[in-house]
C-alpha cells in the first residue's frame, strides 16, 4: 500500500503501523489531518507562517509521543489537543515579541495595522475582527462554530469546563458581532 | 444592512473555508521525524498499562486486608510528614537582575537517577540531572531562571514522571503527563 493510499485505513491501524516501525505510515495521518488542523491554526494565529510552524511542531510532537496515544481511534482529537497547546504557546511568544516591539516607536509605526475602514474585502474584515478577540474566547469560538466540536469534545481537548466554554463562546459571539458592526459602520462613513 | 445573526453566520461561513497551507509541509514533517527515534512498542505497552491501571474496577478485600490497609494509612498520616523533606522545591534561593536561582527538590528513596525536565531545558532528560543529598532519598538541583512561568516535572530512572507535590499542578500538558508550574517574578 502506498503511503497516500490510506482512505480506507483507520487511524488506529495507521498508528499501529507507525509503532511497528513503519515510519512512512505517519504520512497518511499527516495528509488526513493537515487541512482541518491547518485551518484552525491559521484562524487562531492569524497568519500562515505561524500556523505552519504550529502545525509542523504538533505533527512532530505527535510522532514523538505516539506511544502515549492510548486511544489510537481518537488520534485526531489527541493531535488536536497538541496543536491547541502549540497555538497557545506560539500566541504567547508572539504577544511577548509584540510587547518588546512596542517599546520601539519606529517599529510600532511599521507594525501598525490598518484600520478596517481601509480594507475592502469582507474576508479581511472578518479576519481582523477574529484577531481582536482575546485568545481564550477566540479558541472556544473557533472550536465550536468553525470546527463544529461538541462541548464534550471541547472539554476533552482543552481541559476547560463546559460552563466556562459556553460562556467563552457566548462572549466571543457578542464581541464579534460588535466588531463586525463597527467595521461595517466605519466602511460606510 | 444585514441582521446581526446574518453577519455572524456570514463570518462563520468565511472562517470555515479551507486555509492555504504550504504543500511542502507534509514533506518537512516527514523529513524532521526521520531523525526522531521510532516510537517503540515498549513505551506504548507502558502507557497502555498505565491506562489500564487508571480505569476503575470493583475490588474485593478481606476484613483483615481492610484492617491492614487502614493501619497503613494511619501510620502514613501520623508519621508521613516527618519522612518528607521540609524544603520548599521551586522557591527562589537568590534573585538577581537577570532572574532567580531556583532550587528543586524531590524525595525518591528508591530511585537510582532523577532528572529535572521542563520548559527551561526543552524537556531534555539529559540536560539537568539531580544530585542525591544525604542518605534519605532527597534529590536536589539548582537552576538559574529568568522571570516567567515554567512547566516542569521530575523524571525518575528515565521512565517515571512525577509531579512536584509542593507546587501547583499544570492543567495544560498536551500529553497528559503529570507536571507542575513554577512562576518566577510577577507576571
Amino acid at each position: 500500500m502506498g503511503i497516500h493510499d490510506v482512505k480506507g485505513t483507520s487511524d488506529a491501524a495507521l498508528v499501529a503501523r507507525v509503532l511497528a516501525g513503519e515510519t512512512d505510515a505517519y504520512a497518511g495521518l499527516v495528509a488526513r489531518y493537515r487541512d482541518r488542523l491547518g485551518r484552525y491554526a491559521v484562524r487562531m494565529l492569524g497568519n500562515e507562517a505561524d500556523a505552519e510552524d504550529a502545525l509542523q511542531e504538533a505533527f512532530v510532537r505527535g510522532y514523538r509521543s505516539l506511544a502515549r496515544c492510548t486511544d489510537p481511534d481518537k488520534f485526531g482529537a489527541w493531535l488536536f489537543a497538541i496543536l491547541i497547546n502549540r497555538c497557545r504557546t506560539i500566541g504567547k511568544q508572539r504577544a511577548r515579541r509584540q510587547q518588546l516591539v512596542v517599546q520601539d516607536e519606529a517599529a510600532v509605526a511599521k507594525a501598525s495595522v490598518k484600520h478596517p475602514e481601509e480594507r475592502s474585502a469582507l474576508r479581511e474584515t472578518i479576519e481582523w475582527a477574529v484577531e481582536q478577540l482575546s485568545p481564550t474566547i477566540r479558541e472556544a469560538f473557533l472550536l465550536k462554530h468553525v470546527e463544529e466540536l461538541s462541548y464534550d469534545e471541547m472539554t476533552t481537548i482543552t481541559g476547560a469546563k463546559t460552563s466556562a466554554l459556553k460562556m467563552r463562546v457566548a462572549r466571543a459571539r457578542q464581541e464579534l458581532q460588535r466588531l463586525l458592526e463597527e467595521a461595517e459602520r466605519a466602511g460606510r462613513e | 444592512m444585514p441582521e446581526e445573526s446574518d453577519r455572524l453566520e456570514q463570518a462563520i461561513r468565511v472562517l470555515k473555508e479551507p486555509a492555504q497551507i504550504d504543500s511542502g509541509l507534509d514533506r518537512r514533517v516527514m523529513a524532521e521525524i526521520e531523525s526522531v527515534p521510532v516510537p517503540g512498542a515498549w513505551p506504548h505497552r507502558f502507557w497502555m498499562t498505565l491506562d489500564w491501571l487508571k480505569r476503575g474496577r470493583p475490588v474485593r478485600v478481606s476484613p483483615l486486608g481492610g484492617l491492614a490497609f487502614t493501619v497503613g494509612i494511619a501510620i502514613l498520616v501520623l508519621f508521613g510528614r516527618e519522612w518528607m523533606t521540609p524544603q520548599e522545591p521551586g522557591a527562589p534561593l537568590a534573585t538577581t537582575a537577570q532572574g532567580s536561582v531556583v532550587q528543586f527538590v524531590i524525595v525518591a528513596p528508591a530511585a537510582s537517577g532523577v532528572s529535572l525536565v521542563g520548559d527551561f531545558n526543552d524537556w531534555s532528560s539529559a540536560a539537568t540531572p539531580m544530585r542525591r543529598v544525604g542518605g534519605n532519598g532527597v534529590w536536589e538541583v539548582t537552576v538559574p531562571l529568568d522571570a516567567g512561568r515554567y512547566r516542569y516535572a521530575f523524571l525518575v530512572d528515565g521512565s517515571t514522571w512525577l509531579r512536584d507535590p509542593s507546587a501547583p499542578p499544570t492543567l495544560d500538558d498536551e500529553f497528559g503527563r503529570p507536571g507542575s508550574v513554577v512562576t518566577i517574578g510577577e507576571l
